[in-house]
C-alpha cells in the first residue's frame, strides 16, 4: 500500500524495566525513557510538533506531578503539549490525532506511574461513582473477583483456565528484560494456593510495579525517511460503557468489540497481540471480545501479570507490538489498552509493517 | 410542605465521604544526600554539566537541557541569598491552616544557586518594607533540633524544619539585573 501524508507510523520508543519500588521520582524515571526514545528515532527533541503525556498524581500523591513529569520533554524551547489522566495509550490517541491534522510531522507519546508509594485498595476506589461505589471502598482487586466469578459461574472459563494464563505469562516473561515477575510455574502448583479473592489467586493479580515508557510518532514521507521498518497504525480506536460495573454483561466487552472494528480489525490474521489483561480472568473476556483464536500469540511479553506499571502498561503493550513488527519478527499486530474499572474504557490499535 | 420539612428533606440528601489516602515513599537518592548535608549545615546542589545551571535541591536532572545530573554534579551554594519575590498571606481558618496572623511566603535565590527556594518566611523586618531585591541570610536551627519533616520527593522546598527563616541583613538591595532571570 502506498504511503500518504496521512497515515502515521511508530518509528522509535523506549520503556523502563518494571519494578516494585523504584529508587527515583517519576519524572527521573522520565527522563532517560523519553531522551532514549527521541534518540531511537533518530531526531531532535526541538523537532517536536506535539506532545502528549499520560499520568495519575493520586499515584504518587504529587499534586500537579504531571506538570513535572514534562520536564522530561525539554523546559525549553516551549513545547505545544497536552496531558490525559489515563493510560499513555490514550495520550498516543490524541497525539496521533494531532498528527492527522497535517500541519506537524513528528510527535511524542509517554505515560508513567509510580504507584509503589501509595495503597492501591486505597487510591482506585476514587475513581468510582461518589453515591454508591466509593463509599464501599470497592477495590480494582474485589471486582475483578466478582468478574472472575461471573466467567466462571457463566461457563466461559474455569480457575484452571487463569492459572494457564498466568503459567504462560511468566513463560513469555523470561524473554523480557524489562518484566518484574517470570518464570517457569507449573498450573497444578499455582491451583493449591489460597484465594486472594476467590475465584482469584494472588498471581492472578498483577504486580505493583512503577515504570515509565515513550514512543514517538511520525507522518507520511518524514516516517520512511527516518526508519527502516516505521510501524503503520492502521487504526487507533478506543470506546467506553457504562460506569456501573451492574448494568453491564462484565462476562463481554462490547467496547473492545466495537474499538476493534472501528480500528479496521477484520478477523485477519494477526502475528501478536499484546492485551491489557491486567488480571488473567479479563484474558478470557478480551480474547472473545477480539474474536482471537485459541493459537493466537497473545502477549509474548509477558503481559502486565508480569508487569503493571498503571498509566504506562497500555503503551508499554502497543510498544511490545511495535517493537516485533519493527525488528521483522511480525508484520500485522494488536494492541490493546484499557482504563476505569473492569475494562470500561478499551483501546485497540492495529499495527502494520510493509 | 413546611419550610422545616423542606429543610430536613435537603439534609437527608447530604452524605459524608471523607477520604484518606496513605503514601509512603522513601526520598530519591539526589534528596536523600541533599538532606544529609543539609543536617550537617550545608546547601548542595546538582550544576548541569551542559549548561551550567545549579538546581537546589538538585532534582537529579536538568530540564533545560534533559540530562540526568548526579554526585559528580555536586556543588555547594551559599546560605546568604536575595529574595526574588513574596507573597503576604492572610490567613482563613481552613481544614488544616495553623497559621492566624499574617505571615511571609518568599523566594529566595541563594548566591551559586538558578533556582529559587519557594515559600521561605523572612524574619527581621517589616511586612510592609520587604521589596524584591532585598539580601537575605539563612538562619539555621540549632545542629540538635533540626528535623527533615516538609522535604519530600515532590520538591516544595519545605527547608523550615533545618532553616528556621532568612534575615534582612541589611546590605544594599540587589538589582534586578542580578534575579531578573531567576524569578519565581
Amino acid at each position: 500500500m502506498p504511503v500518504s501524508e496521512n497515515d502515521i507510523a511508530i518509528i522509535g520508543f523506549a520503556q523502563t524495566p518494571c519494578v516494585r519500588d523504584a529508587d527515583a521520582s517519576e519524572v527521573q524515571l522520565l527522563v532517560p525513557t523519553v531522551s532514549e526514545a527521541i534518540a531511537h528515532a533518530g531526531i531532535d527533541r526541538r523537532e517536536i510538533g506535539f506532545t502528549c503525556a499520560g499520568s495519575c498524581d493520586y499515584l504518587t500523591g504529587g499534586p500537579f506531578a504531571f506538570v513535572s513529569n514534562l520536564e522530561a520533554a525539554g523546559a525549553w524551547p516551549p513545547i505545544s503539549e497536552s496531558h490525559v489522566e489515563a493510560d499513555g495509550a490514550f495520550a498516543m490517541y490524541e497525539a496521533w490525532m494531532r498528527l492527522l491534522e497535517g500541519d506537524i510531522e513528528l510527535a511524542l507519546a509517554f505515560g508513567s506511574g509510580k504507584s509503589s508509594p501509595s495503597n492501591p485498595a486505597e487510591v482506585w476506589p476514587q475513581q468510582l461513582d461518589p453515591y454508591y461505589l466509593a463509599p464501599l471502598g470497592v477495590d480494582p482487586i474485589s471486582l475483578a473477583g466478582i468478574q472472575a466469578r461471573a466467567l466462571i459461574d457463566s461457563g466461559k472459563a474455569t480457575e484452571r483456565d487463569f492459572a494457564e494464563v498466568v503459567a504462560r505469562s511468566r513463560r513469555n516473561a523470561k524473554d523480557n528484560p524489562n518484566a518484574q515477575l517470570a518464570g517457569d510455574v507449573d498450573v497444578d502448583a499455582l491451583l493449591a494456593e489460597p484465594y486472594v479473592r476467590a475465584p482469584l489467586r494472588k498471581h492472578d493479580v498483577p504486580p505493583i510495579s512503577d515504570g515509565a515508557v515513550a514512543v514517538i510518532m511520525a507522518r507520511g514521507q518524514r516516517a520512511k525517511d527516518l526508519c527502516s521498518r516505521p510501524v503503520w497504525i492502521r487504526g487507533i480506536d478506543h470506546r467506553i460503557e457504562a460506569h456501573q460495573p451492574g448494568v453491564r454483561d462484565i462476562t463481554t466487552s462490547a467496547s473492545t468489540t466495537l474499538a476493534a472494528r472501528k480500528a479496521g480489525y477484520d478477523g485477519g490474521p494477526i502475528d501478536v497481540v499484546e492485551l491489557s489483561s491486567t488480571f488473567s480472568s479479563q484474558e478470557v473476556v478480551l480474547r472473545d471480545a477480539l474474536g482471537l483464536s485459541a493459537d493466537a500469540n497473545i502477549n509474548p511479553s509477558g503481559g502486565p501479570l508480569a508487569g503493571n506499571p498503571i498509566m504506562a502498561v497500555g503503551l508499554v503493550r502497543i510498544v511490545e507490538a511495535a517493537a516485533r513488527i519493527m525488528n521483522g519478527s511480525a508484520d500485522r499486530a494488536l494492541a490493546h489498552a484499557t482504563g476505569g474499572q473492569l475494562l470500561q474504557q478499551n483501546l485497540v490499535c492495529l499495527l502494520e509493517g510493509e | 410542605m413546611s419550610d422545616t420539612a423542606a429543610a430536613a428533606k435537603k439534609e437527608e440528601l447530604v452524605m459524608e465521604h471523607l477520604v484518606s489516602l496513605t503514601y509512603k515513599e522513601r526520598l530519591t537518592p539526589n534528596l536523600n544526600r541533599f538532606v544529609d548535608q543539609l543536617l550537617d549545615g550545608h546547601l548542595v546542589g546538582h550544576k548541569c554539566p551542559a549548561c551550567g545551571r545549579v538546581y537546589l535541591p538538585p532534582k537529579g536532572y536538568c530540564p533545560m537541557c534533559v540530562v540526568a545530573t548526579g554526585e559528580s554534579d555536586e556543588v555547594e551554594v551559599s546560605d546568604h541569598g536575595i529574595m526574588t519575590g513574596f507573597t503576604i498571606v492572610t490567613p482563613v481558618a481552613y481544614y488544616g491552616q495553623q497559621e492566624t496572623q499574617p505571615f511571609v511566603h518568599a523566594s529566595v535565590l541563594l548566591n551559586g544557586a538558578d533556582t529559587p527556594l519557594g515559600g521561605q518566611d523572612i524574619i527581621g523586618i517589616p511586612h510592609d518594607q520587604l521589596r524584591m531585591g532585598l539580601r537575605v541570610r539563612a538562619v539555621w536551627k540549632p545542629k540538635a533540633e533540626r528535623r527533615i519533616e516538609g522535604i519530600s520527593n515532590r520538591g516544595w522546598g519545605g527547608l523550615g524544619s533545618v532553616i528556621e527563616a532568612f534575615e534582612a541583613t541589611g546590605e544594599p538591595d540587589a538589582g534586578p539585573e542580578e534575579f531578573k532571570e531567576h524569578i519565581f
